[in-house]
């Protein structure tokens, strides 16, 4: 313990320095400071235009938009111009109507940053069920912005706006998954019974790899596989422990129940050898030249047992 | 003919396409209409319907457990949107049905959406699955071939030495042989998944909640264990869970929102298994004293180590069906019922907050408990297991496992500067499964009658003690259980108690920085904490022994004087003659082992967007934890993931990836290695609206390795082995043919050691061709092919290669063509091809059937958009 303090007070010190040294940091903060001058005089009240106004020119968009959800936004008058219509996304745009060739003040979504971008959404879709964790996604870390995958002008599906269905959105940036969904033995995402977003939510999530968490708690899977869940008598440990990719692949693999290896036996001699671990050794009379090489023959309740240490029933 | 039927229906399809496209497009736009104004709303239908034809060649099980999809009337897609113009609607504003698969596919799904702007959104979805499953050669015992016909080179067993033709290890042999042509644990299972969510007052401050999901899996699959013969019991599977939930968020602060969340959860399982032997002619069941008996389905008469389900298990192979040998591992009845109820309450607070411009956070506590019980469970078994002489048992007991887990995290990210941030995420995870078991077992006892009538084994009738066995007539009633001296207790009253808690904390703490307005990076360094605790209990409560037996008499308590009651003053008697004796209190606890693992892991990452059509990102974690609780658990863990992504034109993108996955265990006991490695790419060109392009390739590399112990014999069973055979002691390629050398390994005099390997490559190709020729023709062929190969240690010589080597293909093409104001027909193919391409039929296996399948779909579709 006390290495890794040390090893984290001089990373903390390190980036400080580096930070407070390097010249595009500099530059950053005179940007920074720089840019607080305009921002003190734009808040004076910005002029809106109305969604009408933005109908003369983009008929076009106004026309998706007033098919979308995003409508809703004129339905609130409480906070005011600035969450309503067109201008809610794009920013005050009176001076815009004025002057079609004044962009200033709008908020241009193909040059913006993911952040800012991401920030401009969360705005009004912060919170709630999907976007609780929004400031764990990994995709906004990696630069993903919402209009990656959602296009509120341009969307070609029925629900989320999204640019294209499920798989295919996903797989156009996780290539391998493409290939793990192929397999013959697979989750059935490609025949859409269930979707990417059923085990993973994409906006982010407390857990690695944007994973959901089932309702108990517990793992994703068991939301499905509610059988293997217990609580057991007689746990397989690993399972609650490490989880269920001790054992198996997630999306699909080559091998039968998509199991991580060919052959049973071998899975479960590389725990069950003994050698300072906790899972006892395969016994003497199981002979792995006969019969026993597929040990969930006799050991079929593998994933847990009320009645049987052994995971006999 | 059924094939020239179905070219010849093609061919007129196609031409009649043909002929249509041309007009087609002389008339009127179709396509997607823009529906019809029916009152305030407009209405989109679309329907999407017609006929599968299909013709596959192979494996059917293979086929249906794999794709599944047969012939018949489809509806493909049935699609229904409604939105109110005024989006004043009376009830809903928007809705939006979706379905496809009914009419016999293995998949259906509908999903429904409805909401009425500011007062409610409204979501149900209904899913359908019916998976069958049945690879068969997934836990195949790989029964062994039959002797020799008499007359050849060899004799006795099928054994030959190495050469070119068998270059296998000799065989085990079976008399008489029987195959197992299906997966012991087959499935024909039917999903159904409800899913219902309504959210009140969605724009509002105080929104609410409420949901419901229901989820069921229902049907016939097989069950195996282990009671001397391995039965392969018909298993009624019956999972249901129903979950209730209800919310409320509150979002009375700027930019803040508080969430409560009740989850509810019953999950109830009623499976049963009852087996009955019928008297027909079985797979795997001959008679046994004119009694039907099922003897299992591993059938290995002469293996060296153990025979199945006996040396010499038919008596009579004249009668029909054949008499089977009584003293055999077998099956005459089983039964087995217990039903799991368990009710899983869960709590989850959480909030999300930037209030604070500089300053993000969110997090969440949630407490969750279990509790599982089972009141009803009863087994019984009668039949003969040969290794303890026993003609049956049984087994009950009431169960209660209960599983509770705390769970809370919390994440910030302070803004220090524009272009700085700090990101702190804090994890903490309780669980612990406490669960007890009151076991009642009993032994079967065969009658004294059957005993006396010289009967024994399979079929023979089990003792009872009933009224009719009393000191009366000194407990030696035809229908008494006949004891030994040594025989076990009838019935073990015993608690059984288990343990399991791991308490988990992790914290990462990461700085990321924008060097530039195009590239930024981050570093971090995530430590977590796992504490694992378990422990066992088991104490025998009660021993009763009941009384009766060839050796009873007054002096030895008609026999109930035996094993703990052998001093009968141990015991107490009861008022029927048996003896029950009481153990002493425990002296000491359960046994606790714990398990305490520390994990540091430094985090690096950064993306580029060095031009506006080139985006460059990396993830890399390089971590070592100190301890594992498997020994697959790495305690060196390598990631490195990048992804590049390049849009010279707007209608041009290339995508590349790599991500490689490093695990080591690396102490000298164990010696894992793990990678897991993709290396991919993707190319999407739609250079006008008539015509897009896409293809790519993956390659995936996985290696796991390992040292093993195992218990390994093989031998001849040949009086005299042929010349030029190997050794007695033959062991698979790679195998240490000393005696286990992995320190603290118990597996016997003959156990073996060897690195445990497994290497699977795949690559993967796909592309696909959009093309429409004319504007209401459109086109569409392509192509999905994996390619899988490897190698592993097989220490079975009976083991086909399986899944290591195959191709799997699935070449497609359709047609569509938009006719006449929204009608549109459209044909489509696709062929799937299974080839394993490995050691499919090893040297001395019973013949299983290939798992290859080969065959098309074609399916013939009008649809309609209106």
């Amino acid at each position: 313990m006390g290495r890794v303090k040390v090893f984290n007070s001089a990373l903390v010190l390190t980036l400080l320095i580096f930070v407070s040294w390097h010249p595009a940091a500099a530059q950053a903060q005179k940007a920074d400071s720089s840019k607080s001058a305009p921002q003190t005089a734009a808040t004076a009240p910005a002029k809106y235009a109305g969604s009408d106004a933005c109908k003369v020119c983009h008929a076009d968009e106004y026309s998706s938009w007033e098919k979308s959800p995003h409508w809703k936004t004129t339905l609130n008058t409480k906070q005011g111009p600035s969450h309503q219509g067109c201008e809610a996304c794009h920013g005050a745009a009176a001076n815009h109507a004025a002057d079609p060739s004044n962009t200033a003040g709008l908020f241009d979504f193909t040059k913006a940053s993911a952040k800012e971008i991401n920030d401009q959404c969360l705005e009004c879709h912060a919170g709630g069920t999907q976007h609780m964790n929004a400031l764990n996604s990994v995709h906004a870390k990696n630069g993903v912005s919402c209009i990656a995958c959602h296009s509120p002008h341009h969307s070609v599906t029925k629900e989320f706006m999204l640019v294209k269905a499920q798989p295919e959105l996903c797989y156009s940036c996780h290539l391998a998954k493409k290939a793990e969904f192929a397999m013959p033995f697979h989750h059935r995402v490609n025949e859409g019974l269930i979707q990417c977003t059923d085990c993973h939510n994409p906006h982010g999530t407390e857990g690695p790899k944007q994973v959901r968490m089932a309702s108990t708690q517990d793992a994703v899977c068991f939301k499905c596989h509610a059988d293997k869940q217990g609580p057991f008598v007689y746990e397989h440990a690993p399972i609650k422990v490490d989880g269920c990719t001790s054992c198996h692949v997630v999306h699909g693999g080559p091998n039968a129940h998509m199991l991580k290896v060919s052959n049973v036996n071998l899975l479960c001699l590389q725990c069950h050898t003994t050698s300072f671990s906790s899972a006892p050794g395969a016994p003497s009379f199981h002979n792995q030249a006969s019969f026993f090489q597929a040990c969930t023959l006799c050991h079929s309740a593998i994933h847990g047992s009320n009645f049987s240490s052994f995971f006999f029933k | 003919m059924n094939r020239q039927r179905t070219v010849v229906a093609l061919g007129l399809l196609l031409l009649a396409a043909v002929w249509l496209a041309p007009r087609s497009s002389a008339q009127e736009t179709s396509g997607q209409t823009q529906g019809v104004k029916s009152g305030d709303y407009n209405v989109q239908q679309t329907i999407d319907f017609g006929y599968r034809a299909n013709e596959i060649n192979g494996n059917i099980d293979t086929y249906d457990t794999f794709v599944n999809l047969g012939s018949g009337v489809r509806l493909f897609d049935y699609s229904l949107d409604m939105r109110s113009i005024d989006h004043k609607g009376l009830f809903f504003d928007n809705l939006h049905f979706s379905n496809f698969g009914y009419g016999g596919d293995p998949n259906d799904v509908s999903r429904l959406s409805i909401d009425k702007n500011k007062w409610f959104d409204f979501s149900a979805q209904f899913r359908r699955d019916k998976n069958f499953w049945d690879y068969n050669l997934f836990v195949n015992p790989l029964n062994p071939a039959a002797l020799n016909p008499v007359g050849s080179a060899t004799t006795g067993c099928i054994v030959s030495g190495p050469s070119s033709a068998n270059p296998g290890l000799p065989g085990y042999c079976s008399n008489p042989s029987v195959p197992q042509t299906n997966t012991p644990h087959a499935l024909d299972l039917v999903r159904k998944m409800q899913d219902y969510d309504l959210t009140l007052l969605p724009q509002s401050r105080i929104r609410f909640r409420l949901g419901f999901s229901h989820d069921s899996d229902q049907g016939p699959g097989f069950f195996t264990s282990d009671f001397g013969a391995m039965p392969d019991f018909p298993e009624n599977y019956s999972f249901r869970t129903s979950t209730y939930r209800m919310g409320v968020d509150f979002r009375v602060l700027p930019r803040t929102t508080i969430s409560y969340d009740q989850f509810l959860n019953y999950f109830r399982q009623d499976n049963a298994v009852i087996e009955n032997p019928t008297a027909t002619p079985q797979q795997y069941g001959f008679q046994a004293n004119g009694v039907p008996v099922n003897l299992g389905i591993v059938w290995s008469t002469q293996t060296p180590a153990e025979a199945l389900p006996c040396a010499a298990p038919i008596a009579n192979a004249t009668t029909t069906p054949p008499t089977a040998n009584p003293i055999c591992n077998g099956f005459v009845a089983y039964s087995q019922v217990g039903q799991p109820r368990d009710f899983m309450p869960t709590e989850r607070l959480r909030f999300e907050s930037n209030y604070f411009r500089k300053f993000e956070t969110s997090g969440a506590f949630g407490y969750s408990s279990s509790d599982n019980t089972i009141s009803n469970f009863n087994e019984r078994m009668i039949g003969w297991t040969t290794r303890t002489s026993s003609p049956g048992s049984t087994a009950a007991g009431p169960v209660e496992a209960k599983r509770v887990s705390v769970d809370a995290d919390w994440s910030g990210v302070y803004a220090i500067t524009n272009s700085f941030r700090i990101e702190d995420f804090f994890h903490y995870n309780n669980w612990r499964i406490p669960a007890q078991w009151n076991s009642i077992l009993g032994s079967l006892f065969l009658s004294q009658g059957a005993v006396s009538a010289g009967l024994n084994g399979l079929g023979a009738p089990v003792g009872n003690f009933d009224s009719s066995c009393n000191a009366g007539n000194s407990f030696s009633g035809p229908t008494c259980p006949n004891h030994a001296a040594n025989s076990a207790a009838d019935l073990v009253d015993a608690y059984n108690a288990n343990f399991l808690k791991q308490d988990m904390k992790s914290n990462s703490l990461e700085f990321e920085y924008d060097l530039t307005k195009r590239i930024s990076a981050h570093i971090g360094y995530l430590y977590t904490h796992r504490q694992i605790v378990m422990s066992t209990f088991s104490q025998t409560l009660a021993d009763i022994y009941y009384p009766g037996g060839a050796t009873a008499s007054s002096s030895n308590d008609y026999l109930a004087a035996r094993g703990n009651c052998a001093v009968a003053t141990n015991c107490t008697a009861n008022p029927d003659g048996s003896l029950t004796f009481t153990p002493p209190p425990p002296t000491s606890g359960p046994s606790v082992d714990s398990l305490s693992i520390s994990e540091n892991s430094l985090l690096l990452g950064a993306r580029a967007r060095p031009t506006d059509s080139l985006v460059i990102s990396g993830d890399f974690s390089f971590g070592y934890n100190d301890a594992a609780f498997t020994r697959i658990d790495p305690r060196q863990v390598q990631s490195y993931k990048m992804h590049a992504t390049y849009t010279p034109k707007p209608w041009a993108t290339v995508d590349g990836a790599i991500e490689i996955h490093e695990n080591r265990d690396n102490v000298y006991t164990v010696n894992n290695l793990e990678h897991d490695r993709m290396y991919s790419f993707n190319t999407m060109l739609a250079p006008k609206p008539q015509l897009a392009i896409s293809f790519g390739y993956n390659y995936w590399d996985v290696y796991t390795q390992s040292n093993i112990c195992f218990n390994y014999s093989i031998t001849y069973l040949n009086p005299t082995p042929p010349p030029n055979t190997l050794p007695v002691s033959t062991s698979p390629p790679g195998v240490n043919t000393a005696a286990c050398t992995i320190p603290g390994a118990s597996v016997g005099a003959s156990g073996l050691d060897a690195l445990s390997t497994y290497a699977s490559t795949d690559h993967f190709a796909h592309a696909d061709l959009m093309w429409r020729p004319f504007k209401r023709v459109t086109a569409d062929l392509g192509y999905g092919g994996s390619f899988v190969r490897g190698n592993t240690i097989f220490l079975n010589p009976l083991a086909p290669s399986g899944t290591l080597d195959y191709n799997y293909q699935m070449p497609y093409g359709s047609i569509a063509i938009d006719m006449y104001k929204g009608v549109s027909y459209k044909m489509s193919w696709n062929y799937y091809g299974f080839n394993e391409a490995g050691n499919t039929s090893p040297f001395g296996l019973a013949p299983i059937p290939l798992q290859d399948f080969n065959g098309s779909n074609i399916t013939f579709a009008i649809g309609y958009s209106f």
